[in-house]
């Protein structure tokens, strides 16, 4: 991979918020927390891989939410949301259908997140909206809550 | 003679903030533990409700100039041009953009807005009249690799003289002046385990303007290893320094020059390490300029690096001190 920017000040996969999560009392999958590798905060469209995961096994694409400022977008709609914007000091939540969820204990989670610099074109490049990578990547063994 | 004020950007509490040990209240009051009365934001990083004002932000802001005594001077917007996932934003899209960073800067009472190189000299001009409307001067930033004499700034140059507003102009970032490779660079790439003699040779390729590909190529040929390759890009990009300080160029834009960024990277013996901040702050103490310097710490990550031993409070604290003591000197030699 060619230049990217990685401000990493801080844990991207937050601890302790591996949990189960219920819906009309059964458990539907589980969820994480993620902040971002940045100095600040970017719109949603501007996400361009959400990947994740769990003890080696690849998510489907279909099974992951995105969960933000009280809203819940498919993978796929993240692009289209640029006035949707993840302050740098706000958790999102990771939601992935799985029902029955996670088993007690520790789980190997990895997250693949990329994302579009949109003010940084890359140095050099003639090419209309071709942006440094951010990459706010993570790979953690997390505690089931 | 100029009239200078000195502030803080909230920019230099990053660590602090992203790390969640600093609330922006935090942030504030620290910024008036430092003396000044005046801070920057940056809308991106310190707005809960950006990219809009709420009205509970708004109240924040204002309760916090009523128990610090504090409020916010800029606006430091960014221009994402790139923020839709299939184009670039056109050139109306990226004017409304910013038609909204001036209201945003309005609201909370900033007489300036940071603007970046990627809203176009002619977008510059179009928006005059909405900074003119509500009296918010609209600055382009001069950060590097670009200098005052740069061609990319000498066309903003053109279009704002040619527009005849007094609100549009730039915002320089003092570190456009540095001399010497930073700290975090220099001394960043010798600690990941650089070579010291390929890291110097480097230094001397920028020292004598050899274009990039062939410096490249040059640094290749001896196996130059990735610490030094890293070190070097930088060094030709946002942590470039240059043999003189373009004080001619600043000379020649301080018109229009609103704000300056008081950019630097480490303090040592009450020095910035890359940046001639006496050569710099006596050319803008011989000038008109009525405004702020906002000291901008960008050693986010020297500490934790093991670069340095002090905070981002000591770090601005020793900064403000050293502009203090050569303002004063200047004022002792005017008189």
């Amino acid at each position: 991979m060619g230049l990217q920017m990685r401000i990493h000040l801080r844990d991207i996969l937050q601890k302790n918020s591996l949990r189960n999560y219920y819906l009309r009392g059964r458990v539907e999958g589980f969820q994480f927390d993620v902040l971002l590798a940045n100095y600040r905060g970017h719109f949603l469209s501007t996400i361009e891989q959400l990947e994740v995961s769990i003890n080696d096994q690849p998510v489907p694409k279909k099974d992951i939410l995105f969960c933000l400022n009280g809203k819940e977008f498919i993978v796929d709609d993240l692009k289209n949301q640029s006035n949707e914007f993840w302050t740098i000091a706000t958790p999102a939540t990771i939601k992935v259908r799985k029902p029955g969820g996670l088993e007690k204990g520790s789980h190997k989670v990895t997250l693949t997140l990329i994302l579009r610099n949109p003010y940084l074109p890359k140095p050099g490049s003639t090419q209309p909206h071709d942006y440094i990578p951010i990459n706010s990547s993570d790979e953690q063994h997390m505690e089931l809550c | 003679m100029a009239d200078i004020k000195l502030g803080v950007t909230l920019y230099s509490f990053t660590y602090e903030y992203v790390t969640g040990k600093y609330s922006l209240e935090d942030c504030v009051r620290k910024a008036a533990e430092l003396g000044v009365d005046g801070y920057e934001i940056v809308a991106t990083q310190m707005i809960p409700s950006y990219p809009y004002i709420s009205d509970e932000f708004l109240a924040k802001v204002s309760e916090f100039e009523y128990k610090y005594g504090i409020r916010p001077v800029a606006y430091g917007a960014n221009t994402d041009r790139g923020k839709l996932h299939d184009r670039d934003l056109n050139d109306e899209e990226l004017v409304n953009d910013t038609i909204r960073d001036i209201q945003n800067a309005h609201k909370l009472g900033c007489k300036v807005v940071r603007a970046q190189y990627l809203l176009s000299p002619e977008n510059l001009v179009r928006i005059a009249p909405y900074a003119e409307e509500y009296d918010v001067k609209v600055g382009i930033e001069i950060h590097n690799p670009e200098t005052p004499s740069t061609p990319a700034m000498q066309r903003y140059l053109e279009a704002i003289e040619k527009s005849g507003s007094t609100h549009i102009g730039f915002v320089p970032d003092l570190g456009c002046f540095a001399t010497k490779p930073n700290i975090k660079n220099y001394d960043g790439a010798l600690k990941k385990g650089a070579n010291k003699e390929m890291l110097d040779y480097a230094v001397e390729l920028k020292r004598a303007d050899v274009p990039l590909r062939e410096a490249e190529q040059r640094l290749k040929d001896k196996g130059a290893d990735p610490h030094v390759m890293s070190a070097f890009y930088d060094m030709y990009g946002y942590l470039t320094f240059y043999n003189e300080p373009d004080l001619d160029g600043l000379r020649r834009i301080m018109p229009y020059v609103f704000h300056f960024h008081g950019k630097f990277h480490a303090m040592r013996n009450g020095e910035e390490t890359s940046i001639p901040y006496p050569e710099v702050l006596e050319a803008i103490f011989n000038t008109d300029f009525s405004g702020y310097i906002v000291s901008e710490y960008e050693g986010h990550s020297l500490r934790a690096d093991g670069l340095v031993d002090y905070d981002a409070f000591e770090a601005v604290r020793q900064h403000l001190e050293m502009e203090r003591r050569i303002l004063a000197e200047l004022g002792q030699k005017q008189k």
